[in-house]
């Protein structure tokens, strides 16, 4: 019997510790994001000489919102949604029947023209970023919400493939049968059968996808001027002049961060268990 | 059957290959700009064939970076990895703590790099920083973090993990909760013990989920630019110089283009082989686990 | 041939990179177009009498850099418009990407940006290959400047400072104008008065009392409620920057010399025993005074300790004081006073400077409304007020230095005035014009942290100047 108590509490105590192992990861990890609120909300005059007191203010968040400071935020935020979004939704477009393709059918070349999607993950910005720059120049497409939705693909379009593929390829496949035999079109049966299926898939690789484009900086930086810059560049604009300030570069961020936020959260049940290869299973 | 069956898996990709095919063509001017001496003080270029090539590597320059990119990527990788997976364990024990913090777990990625490690910089300065700030009572006010090579480096890797850790977290914890529950039943049956379970069962039917997170790291890792830059800008000397660095400044700061842009071209070789090597491995043991199962 | 996959998607990218010889010859030389110039200028067919209106209807495009100088510009564009019938369009982005965004835009050729701002080093980098219009010759012709711009009015070491002969080695103030000085920043000590005071000490005349007084400060400033102080703020990062201001004022004070020029080649002159020696006393005063983690410090560190009393001193721009010194600014607002810093061992007060400049691209369509623009923007009416009713300080313009309404505004700050006049006559570029600038300053900003880091003075330099040798050669 005491065997079995000392089981209990053994078991218990490597609970707590557990526990404890995760607190402090997440200390670790939210830290720095409790700290940026914290500057945010500081005025300028009192940004390094304070840390913890000080008189809170939300002249930070108006300044950035209030787009003084000669920097135009608020567009630049509405840009970034759009190209956010819209290469989310190509990648998508394109991404999901080509993965399916590779999930379904084993056919020559499929290995290497999967491995070649992923291969454009590879090339630096920094190799294609002035060719693309002249390009772009030439074509119109500098400057615009096309351009950037067309070159953000480089981000999004090998993540959605990737970590689709292996998600049609769990999906067993006697479901599109099945459906094939009750009269389904091909087309139906992906649509109606495997599409559904794998929707949490969707939703979660879909969510990575958006906050890799909405945080691309090198892009947006070379290939937009002022039509269609994207909030991270524009946060960043708040450090020169006079002084640093990173009170409203944090206040930028922390803005930059409400719409990715708000996916996550819209998807939350989603996520980890979307993620999860084996809930659509079975 | 027939021509139009065996087609239509390619009719299907094709659309995906035309988009990243615009890219191609940047690219391979990108490429063929190497085979010039293009720079501001050369501004009529003239055909050098793989003469950049040659001078990159044989740079001592070249390979102390390369040295130093390597270290990196493996450290950062190393780190996610480990950290990212024992995240996710702890987290599948479905605890309240970890219920509660398992919704924020992402929230790391979405302050985009360049910004975070700004951020960073600024924590981490001795004299108005909040970490040494905090460490004071412990005796540990004075740590001044970037100023030696090792540290430099190991504070870089440190800001990478901290951005990244949750993408590999994530990608873990997703794959945890997809294991099939019978064989784990079956070991607690036979009264296996946690490590055993863990050894025998969790990690290597774990590992194809996590491989495909460990690929993508270890692949943006070795382009790594943003944190660096911020944090240390390469120094001190030139510990922290990893070849993106090195090819910014010679393509943009100093304006030897051609010679910069063929910097890329070797890290983009060295990412391609790393890349084929692993994604090989990825495939091998994504099939022997769905023979296991 | 060898048809294994991967060898597919090399030779794609070999078919591309053919394919490509058309965009490559379609634009110019394909890397930022070419070096033919042409004897005549764009500003040769401006005649007639000077007519402000002469481009009325035309949009002008600029590149800005985000900075007080640009807040107070982008203020005042409305009476421009309003005087020429010319909308300026602008794009104004962060300091520490706004070079690479001009770099890109100029180096592919294209005339994205009419005017943009610019340092002199980057005339350097940007003049040879051809980026640069020549503004010697609208500035001369009548038809084009109006007579009320007065050159003369410019600190002659200024203009002088924007205008070369393109070849490595050659001296600044000969050849073409490749821009025009619109705002500057001399290199001086700012130092915490408070602190001064309260350890019983006085500005250092000479460099071996600079490093003493760092020291001092270290040492005893956190024992007498400084929590943290250290001696002195000077940049210390992987980059050019860390060179060009405080290092290369007292550099340069102490008669010292980047390059030498022997027989129309330069050859580097880090490495002179007098040099080493000065780096080595240099690195000395970060390790006994300056800050921790010295080498991730640029001038937002800098100015940044100075503004929240962790520094005593700072030897940078004076530009990056002021903005902490003015009122209610930071928590050492009102304590900050100007020095013009200790004096090399001749007495010399030889200082180095950054100039933000106007310049105009050389590809651009739009020439006379661009230098319309230029000549409004460094005329005397916006820079002064610019300069009383924004913070344009450092005037470009003796006239504005001199104006009443500018010192009284500037009075409050113990020193800033002094110092200013004292140094502005010796304050130039003080480095070899060579178009090789920032990898010669970057690694030698490397060299100087490898020295800090504990390495042999010499061998490091002496490495540094062989290595940089060999890339002039």
């Amino acid at each position: 019997m005491t065997g079995m108590t000392g089981l209990t509490v053994r078991k218990r105590l490597l609970g707590w510790l557990a526990d404890l192992a995760l607190i402090l990861y997440f200390v670790f990890a939210l830290f720095p994001i409790a700290w940026m609120v914290i500057l945010s909300l500081k005025p300028a005059n009192q940004l390094f000489s304070t840390y913890f007191s000080f008189t809170p203010t939300l002249g930070s968040y108006r300044t950035v919102l209030g787009d003084s400071e000669g920097i135009p935020f608020v567009r630049f935020f509405v840009n970034s949604l759009v190209v956010s979004v819209g290469a989310v939704v190509l990648s998508l477009v394109v991404g999901l029947p080509a993965a399916y393709a590779s999930a379904r059918w084993r056919f020559k070349g499929s290995e290497n023209l999967m491995f070649t999607l992923l291969s454009f993950r590879f090339a630096p910005e920094l190799t294609v970023i002035i060719p693309l720059f002249v390009l772009y120049q030439k074509l119109g497409l500098f400057d615009t919400y096309v351009g950037m939705i067309w070159v953000l693909q480089l981000v999004t379009l090998p993540l959605i493939v990737w970590i689709m593929r292996s998600y049609f390829a769990d999906l067993t496949p006697e479901l599109e049968q099945a459906a094939l035999l009750d009269g389904y079109t091909r087309k139906q049966a992906f649509f109606k059968v495997a599409l559904p299926l794998v929707k949490p898939g969707i939703a979660a690789v879909s969510l990575l996808a958006f906050i890799f484009a909405w945080n691309n900086f090198v892009f947006p930086l070379i290939l937009t001027s002022n039509e269609a810059q994207t909030v991270t560049v524009g946060a960043l604009s708040f450090l020169g002049g006079d002084r640093p300030k990173y009170n409203l570069t944090a206040a930028a961020a922390l803005v930059s961060v409400v719409p990715p936020l708000l996916l996550a959260l819209t998807i939350q049940r989603y996520l980890v268990r979307g993620l999860s290869f084996g809930a659509v299973k079975s | 059957m027939g021509w139009r069956l065996t087609l239509r898996p390619y009719v299907l990709i094709v659309p995906a290959l035309l988009l990243t095919c615009g890219i191609l063509y940047p690219f391979g001017l990108g490429l063929y700009y190497t085979l010039f001496d293009f720079s501001a003080s050369k501004p009529q270029p003239d055909m050098v064939r793989l003469h950049n090539y040659e001078t990159v590597f044989t740079q001592d320059a070249f390979w102390n970076s390369a040295w130093v990119t390597v270290l990196y990527a493996v450290g950062a990788a190393a780190v996610e990895t480990v950290l990212g997976v024992a995240v996710a364990l702890l987290l599948h024990r479905s605890s309240i703590v970890g219920r509660v913090l398992e919704k924020i777990l992402i929230l790391p990625l979405m302050i985009a790099p360049v910004i975070a490690a700004i951020m960073w910089k600024l924590m981490l300065q001795p004299s108005v920083g909040v970490i040494n700030h905090l460490l004071k009572p412990f005796g540990l006010g004075g740590v001044q973090w970037t100023d030696t090579p090792t540290g430099a480096l190991l504070s870089s890797i440190a800001v990478d993990v901290w951005v990244y850790t949750p993408f590999v977290a994530i990608l873990a914890l997703a794959g945890l909760r997809s294991l099939p529950a019978s064989p784990f039943e079956a070991a607690a049956v036979d009264g296996a013990g946690w490590w055993y379970t863990f050894r025998r069962l969790t990690l290597p039917m774990l590992w194809p989920y996590v491989l495909v997170a460990v690929i993508f790291r270890f692949m943006d890792s070795l382009k790594v630019f943003d944190i660096i830059y911020a944090l240390t800008e390469g120094g001190p000397g030139d510990s922290t110089v990893v070849l993106q660095i090195r090819a910014y400044l010679e393509a943009i700061r100093f304006q030897r283009y051609s010679f910069g842009i063929s910097y890329t071209i070797v890290l983009w070789a060295v990412v391609y082989l790393a890349a084929m090597v692993l994604v090989r491995h990825l495939g091998r043991i994504q099939r022997k686990a769905a023979e296991a199962k | 041939m060898d048809t294994h996959v991967h060898d597919r998607r090399r030779f794609l990218a070999l078919t591309a990179g053919a394919a490509a010889t058309p965009l490559l010859a379609a634009c110019g030389a394909g890397f930022g177009g070419g070096n033919k110039k042409s004897d005549g200028s764009a500003a040769d067919d401006v005649t007639g009498s000077f007519d402000w209106r002469r481009e009325k209807g035309t949009t002008v495009k600029a590149l800005l850099n985000k900075h007080p100088y640009t807040d107070a510009l982008i203020a005042d564009l409305k009476s421009f418009t309003a005087r020429t019938g010319i909308k300026v369009e602008y794009d104004v982005f962060p300091e520490d990407n706004y070079f690479d965004k001009l770099t890109v835009d100029l180096s592919s050729g294209r005339a994205s940006y009419d005017v943009f701002m610019l340092g002199a080093y980057m005339v350097w980098q940007y003049g040879p290959p051809g980026w640069l219009e020549d503004l010697g010759p609208w500035m001369r012709n009548s038809s084009a400047t109006e007579a009320d711009w007065d050159q003369a009015d410019f600190f002659p070491n200024l203009l002088q400072a924007d205008q070369w002969s393109l070849k490595d080695g050659t001296p600044l103030g000969q050849g073409g104008q490749y821009a025009l000085p619109w705002g500057w920043e001399t290199n001086v000590v700012a130092y915490n008065t408070d602190v001064f005071k309260k350890l019983g000490l006085k500005p250092a005349e000479t460099f071996d009392e600079l490093r003493e007084i760092a020291g001092v400060i270290k040492r005893k400033a956190p024992g007498a409620g400084y929590d943290g102080m250290y001696g002195i703020a000077v940049r210390g990062s992987r980059s050019w920057a860390t060179i060009h201001p405080g290092f290369m004022t007292m550099y340069a004070r102490n008669g010292l010399h980047d390059f030498t020029v022997q027989g129309g080649k330069l050859k580097p002159a880090m490495n002179t025993p007098e040099a080493i020696a000065f780096t080595q006393d240099w690195a000395g005063m970060v390790k006994q005074g300056g800050p921790p983690s010295w080498t991730s410090y640029t001038w937002y560190q800098c100015s940044s300790d100075l503004g929240a009393k962790k520094a005593g001193m700072l030897f940078d721009a004076d530009t990056a004081a002021y903005f902490q010194a003015v009122a209610g600014a930071s928590p050492a607002s009102g304590k900050i006073a100007f020095h013009p810093g200790p004096k090399g061992p001749g007495g010399s007060l030889a200082t180095n400077m950054w100039i933000w400049s106007l310049g105009m691209n050389a590809k651009s369509r739009k020439k006379s409304a661009s230098w319309l623009f230029v000549q409004w923007a460094t005329g005397k009416e916006h820079l002064r007020k610019a300069a009383i009713t924004n913070n344009h300080i450092d005037p470009v313009r003796k006239s504005i230095s001199q104006d009443g309404a500018y010192k009284d505004k500037m009075k409050h700050l113990p020193g800033f005035i002094e110092t200013f006049e004292t140094v502005v006559d010796q304050t130039k570029i003080q480095f070899t014009p060579q178009a090789q600038f920032f990898d010669a300053t970057t690694s030698w900003a490397a060299s100087l942290q490898e020295i800090y880091g504990g390495q042999n003075a010499k061998s490091v330099l002496n490495g540094l100047a062989s290595d940089l040798a060999s890339k002039m050669g």
